[in-house]
């Protein structure tokens, strides 16, 4: 392992960053319709009892990455194949990033470049800053967070003032009930992005001050959260349920609008340009996640020499994993949740929490005697 | 002591040294083999030996007198014609030596000892015995006295001759605050520092630097402000070169900073005592350098570099409006050609109407691509700059004005570049002549052509690609151990107020953390100003 530290400014930067990094842009949770900040909210909720299960799991092992402790948790057989699990997912999920801002430039700003050259030259940057390491990438993030943030805020104040926020599109409130509220947390919300935090696993053993990580990561959740929910209704009340159920990236859609003195207008492709740093930062903690885990499963000394190699699958993956952006969305919503999010997000962390608090009890147990 | 510990470190060298003598650099591995030999103790042998060591050169003065009181001790006074300060060794050396009235019954040793505790009458006598002390002493500028018999040579410090005085600097302007520059002198230059900070806590060591030259190298930091780690870090730094000779403090610079492959300045130097004088008491440390008006401050930060000295006596709201304009002239000469490519030839969409249509028109005679118009142009300004620089004045004026007619002029008449374009190379180069530190103006002409390319290729997605990839460059940067980009990244709030703006002077409560982390305190409270007390305005008030 590396012996850089993460303080906890830094931790709270990659958190917002990563959870709106690639959720801001696509059209999640959209099946809520008008109650899509109540479906963004409930997850919220659940995501954070998610987290707090891994948190729990990194209180047992403040020293050691999710791939390690799943080793000492299971055994070392079972251990090495849930690893190599995660760390497939990790690299698979990176991709699917990847290929969600790949199809982005393409369809907003890049139709005639090949997807390859785009998704090149983002893992190429994600390489880079994979190998100097996650404390550069930290704080990275905290040169473009103040940026980032301050282009959201412009947004909001431009779409206000622009006279295009229609609040009345939100009405009604729970049209159908809270039926589909919670089926769009089941099968969406609650993976994307909530239980991807599955990924901070493989970070918080670089944490400098471990007592604080558990603030961090709800305050972090609960910021980004806001702020998501925030601007996916702030997309129905400008384009109304229809439009946005039909885009592919409803909040460049809705930037769109903007039209202010004949002079600010197609400002869609500087937003896209400021989100495209922030799928930069999801991407890069998921490779991360990925390089450090297979460095240590693999007892890789220097994990700078898996970048290479791992980020060339990711890119081929990129690529390979759909042969159209529809078949990508199709597999993001209907088959990705249920092969991999609920396995991996939720039920094995659960189980490896289980067998360690039966384990820690016993033992403790067998002590007492 | 200090002095005694640059020798020492050279004893230290010693045996290294003989190793890295080169074939074909005959006279140095001469002077050093001649070096731990002592004295002779016959006079003739030992002027001999400075002779033939210094290749009979005609500004080495030797001066053989008669010194006791009959005249029975032959003695010799040698310096370098030109380093020392002839009035200062005629009056105070030669003349008491010549003059002075012996007790009759005094030995050679003696009188050597006479001469050094009753008769010069200069600052800073010693004795030396080996022969590489006193070529040292002589070839800066001290006096050496020969006695017949004395295996020891005295060496009176005269130094002296010509040098520039204090000027203004010509880098780094400003329009409010102290006119005085650095010399040539490294005295000159340690002496403009004291002045500013009279605390018997400014430190200074000496060493020399240079097998061939033989350069004063010195460091210089507050003790008690300074992170003593950096101090070391410098000195181990320092420590480790070996090179034969150090021109300017450029050559220094590349040799201790962190990172060579990187645009980006590590090292900060000025020719600014006040500036210097300011990272001092903000804990850096300052090398000064022998021969060159511009001495090093290290560690220095991104942010350092747009920071310009007039900010801190300018009222706030100036200095913080002042600091905003840098940095974003610092991102226009990165980016503006980069932007310009990306906008005509990929995102039309994005510029009004109206302008597109008349950059549109101006483009339809230009027949080459938006990128090989601006390399072109960049390029062409680039060589006008060069030129500038080194020509002489009149001639200089000269190219600027060939210049301006041929780009302004004809090479839009001619259809070679549409007239957007030069609008665009003029805005860059005006802005990457206004950011403050030519160190990082440097730097950025450099990216941009990097960003010029990624802009020809992928549009805006190629210049946050390129940015981004510099922000992780930047971040990945540390200088002297001190993180470049902070207090930006890592975040430190309460540093913050001297980044992209400039808070009050009243509230510059700390100094900056990550470089000296013990005494930060740099001010009392409540220093903010206050309307006088209403009870003091009744007392003063006549009415």
């Amino acid at each position: 392992m590396e012996p850089y530290k993460l303080d906890q400014r830094q931790l709270f930067v990659l958190i917002f960053l990563f959870e709106l990094g690639s959720a801001i842009v696509i059209p999640l949770g959209v099946g809520a319709k008008q109650d899509v900040w109540l479906a963004i909210l409930l997850s919220l909720m659940l995501g954070i009892l998610l987290s707090l299960v891994y948190l729990r799991l990194y209180g047992y092992y403040p020293d050691k990455p999710l791939t390690a402790y799943a080793q000492d948790i299971a055994g070392p057989w079972i251990g090495k194949m849930v690893a190599i699990l995660y760390i497939s997912y990790f690299l698979y999920i990176a991709s699917r990033v990847l290929r969600d801002f790949g199809e982005l430039l393409l369809t907003f700003a890049y139709p005639e470049t090949p997807l390859f050259i785009l998704n090149a030259i983002m893992i190429l940057t994600v390489m880079y800053g994979v190998n100097k390491g996650i404390e550069v990438l930290a704080r990275t993030g905290e040169l473009f967070i103040s940026l980032l943030y301050f282009v959201m805020l412009l947004g909001f104040v431009l779409l206000i003032g622009s006279g295009l926020v229609d609040f009345r599109q939100l009405q009604p409130i729970l049209e159908d009930g809270w039926k589909r509220v919670v089926k769009v947390v089941l099968t969406e919300t609650l993976y994307i992005p909530f239980g991807e935090m599955i990924v901070f696993t493989m970070l918080f053993p670089y944490m400098n001050n471990p007592a604080k990580v558990k603030r961090v990561v709800i305050s972090g959740m609960v910021f980004s959260g806001l702020n998501l929910a925030i601007t996916m209704t702030l997309n129905f009340a400008v384009l109304g349920a229809d439009a946005v159920a039909r885009s592919s990236f409803p909040l460049l859609d809705t930037i769109r609008r903007i039209q202010i003195a004949h002079f600010l207008e197609r400002l869609d492709v500087l937003f896209m340009i400021a989100l495209i740093i922030g799928g930069f930062f999801k991407v890069s903690v998921f490779f991360y996640a990925s390089v450090v885990g297979t460095a240590q499963l693999f007892s890789v000394e220097r994990h700078q020499r898996l970048i290479y190699p791992l980020g060339l699958i990711v890119l081929i993956l990129s690529i390979a994993i759909a042969s159209s952006y529809p078949e990508h969305i199709a597999e993001g919503t209907k088959i990705v949740p249920l092969y991999m999010h609920i396995p991996l997000q939720i039920i094995v962390p659960l189980c490896l929490l289980l067998i360690c608090e039966i384990r820690h009890r016993y033992v403790n147990h067998q002590l007492g005697r | 002591m200090l002095f005694q510990w640059a020798l020492r470190k050279k004893h230290r060298q010693k045996p290294e040294k003989r190793e890295t003598v080169v074939p074909g650099r005959d006279q140095s591995g001469k002077a050093q083999d001649i070096s731990q030999e002592p004295l002779h103790p016959q006079l003739e042998a030992n002027i001999d030996m400075i002779r033939r060591t210094t290749g009979n050169s005609t500004d080495i003065v030797i001066r053989r007198v008669m010194v006791g009181q009959e005249g029975q001790h032959r003695a010799a006074v040698i310096f370098v014609d030109g380093l020392v300060d002839e009035m200062h060794v005629s009056r105070f050396l030669l003349e008491p030596l010549l003059e002075a009235s012996f007790p009759p019954s005094f030995s050679a040793k003696e009188t050597f000892f006479y001469i050094e505790k009753n008769l010069a009458a200069v600052g800073s006598m010693k004795q030396v015995s080996q022969w590489f002390e006193i070529f040292l002493e002589l070839m800066s500028g001290s006096t050496i006295i020969l006695l017949e018999d004395v295996p020891l040579a005295l060496s009176a410090s005269t130094k002296g001759g010509d040098y520039r005085s204090v000027e203004e600097p010509q880098s780094q302007l400003a329009i409010r605050g102290p006119r005085d520059g650095f010399t040539e002198s490294l005295r000159t230059n340690t002496a403009l520092i004291r002045r500013r900070i009279k605390n018997p806590n400014l430190w200074l060591e000496t060493m020399r630097i240079g097998e061939v030259t033989q350069t004063d190298v010195a460091i210089m930091y507050i003790k008690g402000i300074v992170n003593d780690k950096i101090v070391k870090e410098v000195k181990t730094r320092l420590g480790r070169i070996k090179i034969d000779s150090v021109l300017e403090s450029g050559y220094v610079e590349q040799l201790i900073e962190d990172q060579t492959f990187t645009t980006f300045p590590t090292i900060y130097h000025t020719e600014r005592p006040d500036i210097v004088a300011a990272n001092l008491l903000e804990g850096r440390v300052a090398i000064f350098i022998e021969g060159t008006p511009f001495v090093l401050v290290a560690p220095a930060l991104f942010i350092q570099f747009f920071q310009a000295v007039e900010d801190y006596y300018a009222r706030f709201d100036i200095a913080t409006a002042l600091r905003f304009l840098r940095v974003l002239v610092f991102f226009i000469s990165l980016v503006a050609p980069a932007i310009y490519i990306a906008g005509t030839t990929f995102h039309q969409e994005m510029i009004p109407t109206l302008l597109v249509i008349s950059i549109a028109a101006q483009r339809e005679a230009v027949p080459f691509p938006a990128f090989v118009e601006a390399l072109v142009m960049e390029v062409t300004f680039e060589i006008l700059r060069e030129a500038g620089v080194r020509l002489p004045r009149p001639i200089g004026q000269a190219v600027s004005i060939v210049g301006a007619l041929v780009i302004g002029q004809a090479a839009v008449e001619a259809g070679f570049v549409s007239s957007a374009m030069v609008i665009v190379v003029s805005i860059t180069a005006i802005a990457s002549f206004a950011t403050p530190s030519f160190a990082i103006a440097i730097s950025a002409r450099l990216i941009r052509f990097a960003l010029m390319f990624l802009a020809a290729m992928f549009g805006f997605y190629g210049i946050i690609m390129g940015i981004l990839a510099m922000a992780i460059h930047l971040c990945s940067l540390r200088t002297f151990g001190v993180p470049y980009m902070s207090p930006l990244a890592p975040f430190i709030p309460s540093n913050i107020g001297d980044t992209l703006f400039r808070v009050p002077t009243w509230a510059f409560k700390e100094r900056p953390r990550l470089i000296n982390q013990k005494n930060i305190s740099r001010q009392g409270e409540n220093l903010r100003p206050q309307p006088p007390d209403p009870a003091r305005q009744d007392e003063g008030d006549p009415s």
